[in-house]
């Protein structure tokens, strides 16, 4: 009963509304109108523009040299050419990025905000381990490089041994992750602490008097529960690693050989060394266009998850 | 409970091997910017001989005039993209989220799903808008793009509609209209999301190292990231002193936010984070 007479009235409430005079909705408007210009200026017009450019053969000095429609598409698929070859030797770099650094981008912040949550100094904690998340790739990298220089480096010197950090399979990829993993945990861990403070004390409480044991309560307990945090950690982490540029970009150059040159790095140099804007631009509506696919399907499948 | 206290007392112990793990890095930068450079490749954390040498040769030498002007424009490129995303985004998201008007569902949903879209499909058709207009390299093109970013729009949109409507009403009784209700309802009530929201625009501004790379082609225009960047593989290549108190350099604008605001971002963050 109650339900139907508020909805009701919700209905009646509605109705004014759709009266209000075009002086008022434009008012009203002009509220949105400066962000809708900026808006159009720098997202919905880029979006069109670009895919214009990605069907011409387009130079940035120049401008568009011949319309060629799908062909730099096509392209990605003929094996024979370099643009190929390149983009998906790109591509295949990122997935490796992705693969090996997101399972630790995940878990070390939810063990590290565990931990501080049930430790003393939290406030302490939880600065010093966010700091280096307020950093620059460019300082993050800068930095890891040195210490990870094969000659003169912190870590060979000071463990005495002269690993080829950055310059040799599989190191590279073992210090682009840690270089990432050291970036980038403050952050993730301050979501999953704010995910662990909603955890209703009275639950852990109850599990303990029940006897489970550290372990049992951090996996069949906690997990569960942050189960939507640590979903919404997982796909920003996705993201981020399939947009990595610095890190490869500035410690190991793409090397060793092409090794660990990502799919950005590709884009970057088809566009920017090898002034094809319009290859370029159709390399990268490609790769958005295949990290909105795995978006959605990120979103499924833990959505469905969550259902059952 | 003695048994809980040692728990803590373990975690802690366990927190604090992995802070040296966050630490030494850091300890490493700043030991190498206080030492000789020819002492750099020591392998020593802590410096033998104490100088000072490494920062006055970047103040003091004719790439300091460059530096110092780096330092200004990431400071100043990032200033003001703030306060224009901060303007802009509570503007917006107040209209969508309080107001009504024609187009405004078509708004909030070009809005959202523009969240989806990878930064690097934006990247070149910005280099062309800028280079077409003539505004490549300068400081138009390092701040404007940044506007146009939905997700400040979208965290403002949330807060406001949990806004009660009877505030609101209150203020028009007293015969506010939608500008004082902006100002006088909506801003003071969403210091906090919007403060974060400055502060991370002002991060990721200050950090962002691929845009202002293709945006800047003249060495003045530089901000300090490409700027380290470019002296990390040129000038001061194999000079790590040199290279660690420039380094030192370009994090000192973001370590004095992060004391001053730590406990704004935390929070900020945290509530911000999972919607």
């Amino acid at each position: 009963m109650n339900a139907v007479t508020t909805s009701v009235n919700a209905k009646r409430g509605k109705l004014p509304k759709k009266k209000r005079s075009f002086k008022d909705q434009f008012t009203s408007f002009l509220f949105a109108a400066p962000y809708l210009v900026v808006f159009a200026l720098f997202i919905g017009f880029p979006i069109v523009f670009g895919f214009i450019v990605s069907l011409h053969n387009w130079n940035p000095i120049v401008g568009p040299l011949k319309f060629v429609g799908l062909q730099q598409y096509v392209q990605l698929f003929d094996f024979h050419t370099l643009a190929a070859q390149e983009f998906w030797n790109g591509l295949k770099n990122t997935c490796i990025f992705v693969v090996i650094s997101v399972p630790f981008l995940v878990s070390v912040p939810t063990v590290v905000a565990y931990f501080i949550h049930n430790a003393r100094f939290k406030d302490f904690f939880r600065s010093i381990y966010f700091f280096p998340t307020v950093m620059s790739a460019t300082a993050v990298t800068t930095l890891w490089s040195w210490i990870l220089a094969t000659q003169g480096g912190a870590i060979n010197g000071i463990l005495g041994i002269s690993i080829p950090w950055l310059v040799n399979q599989p190191w590279a990829w073992v210090s682009l992750t840690a270089a990432t993993v050291w970036w980038t945990l403050g952050f993730n861990m301050l979501i999953i602490y704010a995910g662990l403070t909603q955890i209703p004390e009275t639950t852990i409480e109850a599990a303990k008097m029940d006897g489970a044991g550290p372990f049992r309560i951090f996996f069949s307990l906690v997990v569960p529960q942050l189960r939507n945090v640590l979903t919404f950690v997982l796909i920003i982490s996705v993201i981020q690693s399939f947009n990595v540029f610095a890190q490869p970009q500035l410690m190991t150059g793409g090397g060793p050989g092409s090794s660990t040159q990502v799919l950005t790095m590709n884009i970057y140099d088809q566009g920017f060394r090898a002034m094809h804007m319009g290859s370029a631009d159709a390399m990268a509506y490609m790769m958005a266009l295949i990290l909105v696919i795995i978006s959605i399907i990120q979103f499924r499948v833990t959505r469905e998850k969550g259902d059952s | 409970m003695n048994r809980e206290k040692k728990k803590k007392w373990i975690l802690v112990v366990l927190l604090g091997i992995g802070c040296i793990f966050i630490l030494f890095p850091l300890a490493w930068m700043v030991s190498t910017a206080f030492k000789p450079s020819a002492e750099a490749l020591n392998g020593r954390l802590i410096p033998s001989h104490f100088t000072l040498d490494n920062f006055a040769q970047i103040l003091g030498t004719q790439s300091a005039a460059y530096v110092l002007r780096w330092l200004g424009n990431s400071i100043f490129v990032s200033f003001a993209a703030s306060v224009l995303v901060v303007i802009l985004d509570s503007m917006a998201a107040y209209a969508l989220a309080r107001l009504e008007f024609f187009g405004r569902k078509l708004l909030f949903y070009a809005v959202v799903s523009s969240l989806m879209i990878p930064f690097i499909g934006l990247l070149i058709p910005w280099y062309l808008e800028f280079s077409n207009t003539g505004l490549l390299d300068t400081y138009w093109a390092l701040i404007l793009p940044y506007t146009g970013n939905a997700f400040g729009v979208f965290l403002l949109y949330q807060f406001f509609l949990g806004i009660p409507k009877d505030l609101e009403e209150a203020a028009i009784i007293d015969g506010a209209n939608k500008w004082t209700i902006w100002t006088r309802v909506c801003v003071p009530l969403s210091v906090t999301p919007t403060v974060t929201l400055g502060l991370l625009t002002f991060m990721n501004v200050y950090n962002d190292f691929f845009w202002p790379l293709v945006a800047s082609t003249s060495k003045p225009m530089l901000t300090m990231t490409v700027g380290v960047a470019n002296m990390a593989v040129g000038e001061y290549n194999t000079n790590y002193s040199l290279l660690m108190a420039l380094t030192i350099f370009s994090v000192i604008p973001m370590l004095i936010a992060f004391l001053f605001a730590q406990r704004q971002l935390r929070q900020g963050i945290a509530t911000t984070g999972i919607k």
